[in-house]
């Protein structure tokens, strides 16, 4: 499916399970989200995170609600699986989609000026320096004597130093690279939308909002 | 023809009142392969990057004076035409791709040139074909090394096919093959295809019967001149000079106390192997200095000493495994002098940098006059209120010794320490680093590609090459 298409669906499903309580829905969620990643091969490691990590939250919720709260344990139940749900939805994008072909879709399909899209990527393609560079900072911070933690303005200050300086040199070599603001460009890969991608949009957002309207448990 | 003509060209920073380039009146010339050469921080970048239609859209502020290309002044031409007169690379090779793989930053380029998609291929297997890079086709760009993320910057110029190449120094960070490597291939895209090439280095190593023209931006006058060969002759001696001191240094002996002791130790960052030591010391008190090629992984090692990398192996310090001791007590002990001055920096003025320093030193080795002298000698004194970073290179890198000095660790590592500075600032700081040994005992590891002037500190020299590093004699 267009990954443009899926990103909105899986907001979509995930800003309305918000606003409704469906229990049986929520599991429904879960359970074909979960099956849809098995089918696209992910880790297992990254499988057992899913389950893992939102664990703590969820919990937190669920025990809150139920002992604390006045709407009683299926509340709780929902709060519980609504978390999961969110979770689960988002893997179903994060873990099967090229944020690439996201930035040429969103490029091309949904008319997002090109600036923002590739400027997106290319931060994104940073990811793992900005880690390294924050590993940096906190040893010579260690050095002079000071022990930056995440909460520490300094780390901060200059985290985003560094970022602008980064984002001033990647600005230059894009446009080196030929890349013009607001300017035509060719597309080696065509991304369209297809009718079989709006036939998956429309069918499976319409599927849950007659789960949603039967199943109100 | 595409003469690269820089007329009366004039510019000074924002908020600056030195011209960087003052009345700089000089041809590129068509086809020739031209080498501009001058200290670090000199404003050969600034050139290039007016050169290349970067600045002024990315500085602010525009020079005086004109630059064409041929008959078309820069200025006369769209802003999306530009990369198809001009294609710049760039020192820091981790900066300059904005997609994930080699094969999407090529396509990337050639959509952005409005190249008919059909073409593309063709295009983009001749640049790999020619960089001899097809293997890294489907490569993620932030597993490549430095060498090969220069090889694909340059793929991506021979696929964008400008008749102008500007390189500021393009080799600063990768190995000695990689280097001599793209030198050739450049020279080739000069012969075979026609290219003008302006390429900015400090370091003058291999272009010797390369290069066409040889240019010199003068720090003091900021004029830049076309030298004739004998003068170039004289500035390749010179470097030459540089790069060797008439010393014989000792072998440490068996006896000898050491601090740092390394034992089985691999080093194979993203899986290529840097450096294999069996057992190797660094001793106590000493000023070692260690030599190697560009890229050949010497940062690397100072980054496993000051545990910013993982390695296979064991490193004590003072007979403790460095994984056992606490990071702050450790980084304390061995202290690193970053070769980027900014990364030591914490704060905003330079009094506050100082008063950091001063205030979360382990000893007082250093009273608050000696600083006052230390500052004056180095002549950056009398700045307090100054922002740490609108300070010149040479500047910043007076302050990050200074402030590293006070805080006065057993251990001080430092990687590149006299980049930047000019011949008379080196002297003394060699004096401060050898008065730092004499009366307070500090071990000092110093990387430098600097060796005039240090005759008077270093004790021993362990040279790195073939993931090795060995104890020598000669300094070379």
């Amino acid at each position: 499916m267009n990954p443009g298409l899926k990103l909105l669906l899986v907001m979509a499903i995930a800003l309305e399970i918000s606003f409704t309580q469906s229990l049986i829905v929520n599991v429904i969620l879960i359970c074909v989200s979960f099956i849809y990643i098995l089918f696209n091969r992910v880790t297992f490691k990254a499988l057992i995170g899913l389950i893992f990590w939102p664990l703590f939250p969820a919990l937190g919720l669920f025990v809150s609600q139920w002992l604390y709260g006045s709407a009683g344990i299926h509340f709780a139940w929902i709060l519980f699986t609504r978390i999961y749900a969110y979770v689960f939805l988002g893997a179903t994008f994060t873990l099967t989609s090229s944020i690439t072909d996201l930035a040429l879709t969103l490029e091309q399909d949904f008319r997002l000026p090109s600036k923002f899209a590739y400027g997106v990527l290319a931060a994104f393609n940073l990811m793992p320096k900005i880690n390294e560079e924050v590993q940096i900072i906190k040893t010579s911070a260690l050095m002079r004597g000071e022990a930056l933690h995440f909460w520490s303005p300094k780390l901060y200050f200059k985290a985003i130093l560094s970022s602008i300086q980064w984002s001033q040199n990647l600005a230059e070599a894009m446009t080196s690279h030929g890349f013009v603001e607001d300017q035509g460009r060719t597309h080696y890969r065509v991304i369209k939308i297809t009718a079989m991608d709006w036939v998956w949009f429309i069918g499976l957002f319409g599927i849950v909002q007659v789960l949603l309207f039967f199943i109100r448990y | 023809m595409t003469d690269v003509l820089i007329d009366h060209f004039t510019y000074e920073y924002p908020g600056s009142t030195v011209k960087v380039l003052n009345d700089v009146d000089v041809t590129f010339k068509h086809n020739h392969f031209s080498l501009l050469t001058g200290p670090s921080g000199s404003g050969k970048s600034t050139l290039l990057y007016f050169i290349a239609g970067l600045y002024p859209h990315f500085i602010g502020n525009d020079a005086l004076g004109g630059i064409k290309f041929g008959d078309t002044d820069i200025k006369q031409i769209p802003s999306n035409e530009i990369s198809h007169s001009v294609a710049m690379m760039f020192q820091n090779p981790n900066q300059q791709f904005a997609m994930d793989t080699v094969i999407h930053e090529l396509t990337f380029v050639l959509e952005n040139m409005l190249v008919e998609p059909a073409k593309m291929d063709g295009i983009i297997n001749h640049a790999l074909a020619f960089c001899g890079i097809k293997q890294l086709r489907s490569r993620v760009i932030n597993t490549l090394s430095g060498g090969e993320k220069q090889r694909v910057a340059l793929a991506c110029i021979v696929a964008m096919d400008p008749p102008v190449i500007v390189l500021d120094e393009p080799f600063a960070s990768i190995d000695p093959d990689s280097r001599l490597d793209l030198i050739k291939k450049l020279k080739q895209l000069q012969v075979e295809h026609g290219k003008t090439i302006i390429l900015a280095d400090h370091d003058l190593n291999d272009y010797k019967g390369v290069i066409d023209e040889f240019y010199y931006l003068d720090p003091d006058t900021h004029h830049i001149s076309l030298l004739d060969s004998q003068s170039a002759q004289h500035f390749f001696d010179n470097f030459k000079n540089t790069q060797t001191i008439n010393k014989q240094v000792a072998i440490p002996t068996e006896a000898a106390p050491s601090i740092i002791n390394i034992k089985d130790f691999k080093l194979q960052p993203h899986h290529s192997l840097l450096l294999k030591l069996g057992d190797f010391k660094f001793c106590k008190e000493k000023t070692t200095l260690i030599t190697g090629a560009n890229g050949i992984g010497k940062s690397t090692l100072f980054n496993a000493l000051t545990k910013l990398l993982p390695y296979d192996g064991e490193i004590d310090f003072a007979g403790k495994n460095i994984q056992k001791i606490r990071p702050l007590p450790y980084a304390k002990n061995v202290t690193l002098l970053f070769q980027d001055a900014e990364n030591q920096f914490l704060n905003i003025t330079v009094k506050e940098e100082l008063d950091l320093s001063l205030k979360n030193r382990t000893n007082q080795a250093y009273s608050i006059d000696d600083v006052q002298t230390m500052l004056k000698e180095l002549s950056i004194d009398g700045r307090d209120d100054q922002v740490v970073y609108s300070l010149s290179e040479g500047q910043k890198k007076k302050l990050q010794i200074i402030e590293m000095l006070i805080m006065n660790p057993p251990v001080l590592l430092m990687d590149e320490p006299f980049k930047g500075l000019d011949y008379h600032s080196l002297e003394v700081v060699v004096g401060f680093l050898n008065r730092s040994k004499q009366e307070f005992h500090q071990t000092q590891i110093i990387i430098s590609h600097q060796l005039s002037g240090l005759d008077t500190l270093i004790d021993y020299h362990a040279n790195f090459a073939d993931q090795n590093l060995t104890y020598q004699e000669v300094i070379k």
